[in-house]
């Protein structure tokens, strides 16, 4: 285990050592790759096709493409080009995931804590990853605002964030906010809310609480504005938890809800439909076969994992077509790696949705358009057609085949992982140093 | 005094004052004998030394004057008429710096020893203790302070005469000091007092914030409720009829004269992202600040060069923070950092043109003139250096009338070595604070 680790940690500083050095990354953002099978997503697929990139942006994509001069070339014959993989569902790249120590902490936001420097980016890299929704995790009913990253190994933090993406306000339900599966400490009190009950009925009352913060900034702006305002008028205080869910009433923030079971899940469709709060999508999801048509007339999506079900009590009735059956249902499904590791390899989680009922073309939707649609980016990415960003992944045979692995991923024409590279430079340092060191 | 004494009753006039003045004139002479230290004379002469006055070109061979804890003259021996009543150092082959000032401590604090849990049941009675938050934005650092002699001497060795001892613990860490190392009394010692409010990007644990998003939530609403807070006293005084009085709030209290009257807060960065979360908060609330520790600024010049009126206290501690990935590539790259791209910190923001000033913060004190060195060794040009730890401090803290350079009216905070200030062999022999001159013997002459 430990030489494992050792040997992981190995790969990586040679992966970090192999980036920074930078000599490679050509920071032009024009790049035509030719000759690969051209996975659209949205177009079909193109036998030794072409794609042209100008400027970060696709220019062109089809066959037999020329490129203006001093524009880097990259041959991919017998090599598949799909959209770079979108993870919908991560907390990578942040320097922290809960304000445990509150079941309502809306105030708080990932995109403050972005941290670019967390090598987890390069693993996810490495397995064709280019933008990821890192998200507050699920110990609070109410969490954080979340945010949208491209993966720009590099660069300064703030180059990562995907402006055009929804903001997203994560929410959770079940045995994490219940904290069932925790020990109860002698002395510490229990948090509330202990219950599914519990978790229902203080979103309820949070949501009241912010209606009525809404209703004493009215008042105080409307007194402000009248003829003669009270000399003794204050405005009220300015309530960061409050100031969110407002955003969410007004329609400025999305909800993405993590939850498990079917029942929680109806329960916060009644509370959105209560309040007016729209859902982006409901994360894990297990039991959505189960709702899916109420999903579908809610026009709610999933963002779910592909197997691996049952490692807790309310995950027991979770089944592995969940995904297949909910896309043949007509729900936006994405599949999401919830995890550091797993990231590196979300395409073995789409192709294991083939086996489950999914042509090879769906299960590849479910990591690159459905996701930019969940996260409200499909005009910018998610397929490879003219006009969007050029955020690409090359892999070796078809990204949905067991045997595939990632060649080179691209975001905005920018190569930010090349296999071929990494291990030429990685012998190189071997051969310089007369061995590992 | 003066209105005290005409109250008196003539009948009993002359003889108090008398016995008065007498008290106030004998008693600080006869109690000014300090044990371990030359008691202050009331002159001194540096004679025969070469000096470096930061403000001026160094004088190859000069005179320093020194009366009553203050320079009275600074120059070449020619020029510098020695008063009769001057004591005269003969300090040929030394040379004299300003003392140097490490703007960012945690010198003198009272440690309490915590007892350990031994067994599982101590630790786990420990643990399930409900925890308490660790914010104490009215702590004022000084009355937790007991100077100690080893201390002041092994920084008198560094060259280091002024330091700023800020708190340690907790979000809104409380209020620092500024102290002249001038013996172990803590009321002659103090320059300035308080100085900032020391602002820490840390968590709680156990409870709110524990985490860094929950930290920068709880600052932001600490600073408005601040601002709101103040609002209302304003229009409570203003008109108190039909206004409910606020709610006194110690913690808010305690922010007022940072957040609404702009006395200076220092943020504590850690990392590039500290520093840049930091640059945010002080834009948003118009605060007056400083931000230390720093050690990654160099990789947010930009940033710094776009907040130029915001002064850097950057910390000579090189050990790349866990968040980097110079941090995150195992033990050899992370050696490997610390090493050769940390200590270069200093000598970018030189090149970048961004003033800064250097501290010892998480650093003791040989670890302090080690990296010291080490930054010098890779870049950071000797005068540049000298500046950073000594008119570049001073001005931060305001004291630039007071300390900083070797100019006639300023406080005698000098140093005297053998050997250049950064070379590997240099000694400090002798170190003068607030006039009171300190002597160490040489080692392995």
């Amino acid at each position: 285990m430990r030489k494992k680790i050792k040997k992981t940690g190995l790969l990586i500083s040679f992966l970090i050592l192999f980036l920074s050095s930078a000599t490679w990354l050509l920071a032009s953002g024009n790049l035509l790759i030719k000759n690969a099978t051209i996975l659209t997503v949205t177009g079909g697929v193109i036998p030794r096709g072409d794609v042209l990139v100008i400027n970060g942006l696709i220019e062109q994509v089809g066959q037999n493409l020329t490129a203006p001069a001093d524009v880097r070339i990259i041959d991919a014959a017998g090599k598949y080009l799909m959209p770079g993989i979108i993870d919908t569902h991560t907390h990578i790249a942040l320097s922290g995931t809960n304000e445990g120590t509150d079941a309502v902490t809306p105030e708080v936001n990932m995109a403050e804590v972005i941290n670019a420097d967390d090598t987890s980016i390069l693993t996810a890299l490495s397995g064709g990853v280019t933008m990821v929704h890192t998200m507050h995790g699920s110990a609070n009913v109410i969490g954080g605002t979340n945010v949208v990253l491209k993966l720009k190994w590099g660069q300064p933090s703030e180059q990562l964030v995907v402006k055009e993406a929804y903001p997203t306000l994560k929410f959770a339900l079940g045995e994490n906010v219940k904290q069932s599966n925790w020990p109860l400490l002698p002395g510490r009190p229990q948090r509330y809310p202990a219950t599914r009950l519990g978790a229902n009925a203080l979103i309820r009352s949070e949501l009241i609480k912010a209606k009525d913060y809404m209703a004493a900034w009215d008042r105080y702006e409307q007194l402000k504005k009248s003829e003669n305002p009270p000399a003794d008028l204050l405005p009220p205080r300015k309530d960061l938890r409050l100031e969110t869910l407002a955003g969410l009433l007004r329609g400025q923030l999305i909800a993405r809800c993590h939850a498990y079971v079917a029942t929680e899940m109806i329960e916060f469709l009644n509370l959105s439909k209560e309040f007016g709060f729209k859902i982006g999508a409901f994360e894990h999801a297990w039991e959505a076969y189960k709702i899916a048509d109420e999903l579908k007339a809610a026009g709610v999506g999933i963002s779910v994992f592909a197997d691996s079900w049952a490692y807790k009590m309310e995950a027991a009735e979770g089944i592995a077509y969940n995904a297949a059956y909910c896309t043949k249902k007509g729900i936006l499904v994405s599949i999401n790696s919830d995890s550091g590791e797993r990231i590196r390899r979300l395409f073995n989680e789409a192709g294991k949705t083939v086996k489950y009922g999914l042509t090879q073309d769906e299960a590849l939707r479910l990591i690159t358009i459905n996701a930019a649609k969940q996260l409200g980016v499909d005009h910018l990415v998610g397929s490879i057609e003219a006009g969007k960003q050029a955020d690409l992944a090359l892999f070796s045979r078809h990204p949905m085949s067991a045997y595939t692995r990632c060649e080179m991923t691209i975001i905005e024409g920018e190569v930010y992982f090349d296999r071929e590279a990494l291990l030429k430079e990685r012998a190189a340092a071997s051969a310089k140093k007369g061995g590992l060191s | 005094m003066n209105k005290h004494l005409k109250k008196i009753s003539p009948a009993f006039s002359r003889p108090v004052i008398l016995v008065f003045l007498f008290m106030v004139m004998v008693i600080p002479l006869a109690s000014s004998g300090r044990a371990g230290s030359q008691a202050v004379k009331p002159a001194y002469a540096l004679v025969n030394c070469r000096i470096f006055p930061v403000a001026q070109p160094v004088i190859k061979k000069g005179t320093i004057v020194v009366r009553d804890g203050l320079i009275e003259a600074v120059g070449p021996t020619a020029s510098i008429q020695i008063p009769d009543d001057a004591e005269i150092i003969e300090a040929s082959g030394l040379t004299a710096y300003p003392g140097l000032i490490s703007a960012h401590t945690n010198l003198f604090f009272e440690t309490k020893e915590q007892a350990q849990p031994a067994t599982p049941e101590d630790y786990l009675a420990a643990y399930s203790q409900p925890a308490e938050p660790k914010e104490f934005p009215w702590l004022q650092i000084i009355e937790k302070l007991k100077p100690k002699k080893q201390t002041v001497e092994a920084y008198h060795r560094t060259g280091v005469t002024t330091v700023v001892v800020a708190p340690n613990e907790g979000i809104f860490q409380g209020q620092s000091v500024v102290l002249n190392l001038n013996g172990d009394q803590i009321n002659e010692m103090v320059l300035l007092q308080p100085w900032a409010l020391n602002i820490n990007f840390t968590t709680e644990r156990g409870v709110y914030p524990s985490s860094p998003m929950g930290t920068l939530a709880f600052l932001r609403q600490k600073f408005y409720d601040t601002q709101h807070y103040s609002l209302h006293l304003q229009k409570y005084l203003q008109s108190p009829l039909f206004l409910k009085r606020p709610v006194y709030d110690p913690f808010l209290e305690a922010l007022l004269p940072f957040v609404i009257d702009k006395k200076p807060i220092v943020f504590e960065c850690h990392n590039l992202e500290e520093i840049k979360r930091a640059l945010k908060l002080i834009k948003e609330f118009q605060l007056n600040a400083v931000l230390s520790g720093c050690n990654e600024a160099w990789r947010v010049s930009e940033d710094l060069k776009s907040a130029a009126n915001i002064p850097l206290l950057v910390t000579l501690d090189f050990r790349p923070p866990t968040s980097s990935h110079y941090a995150q590539e195992g033990q050899t790259a992370k050696e490997k950092a610390e090493k050769e791209i940390y200590p270069a910190n200093a000598s970018h923001l030189f090149q970048e043109k961004i003033n800064f000033s250097l501290t010892s913060f998480g650093l003791n004190e040989s670890n302090f003139i080690k990296n010291l060195r080490l930054a010098i060794q890779v870049g950071l040009p000797a005068d540049q250096a000298l500046r950073s730890l000594t008119i570049e401090p001073a001005r931060t803290l305001g004291l630039e009338k007071q300390l900083g350079s070797l100019e006639p009216g300023k406080i005698a905070n000098l140093i005297l070595t053998r050997g250049d200030l950064f070379d590997e062999k240099a000694q400090v022999v002798k170190v003068m604070v607030d006039g009171t001159l300190f002597t160490y013997e040489e080692k392995g002459q």
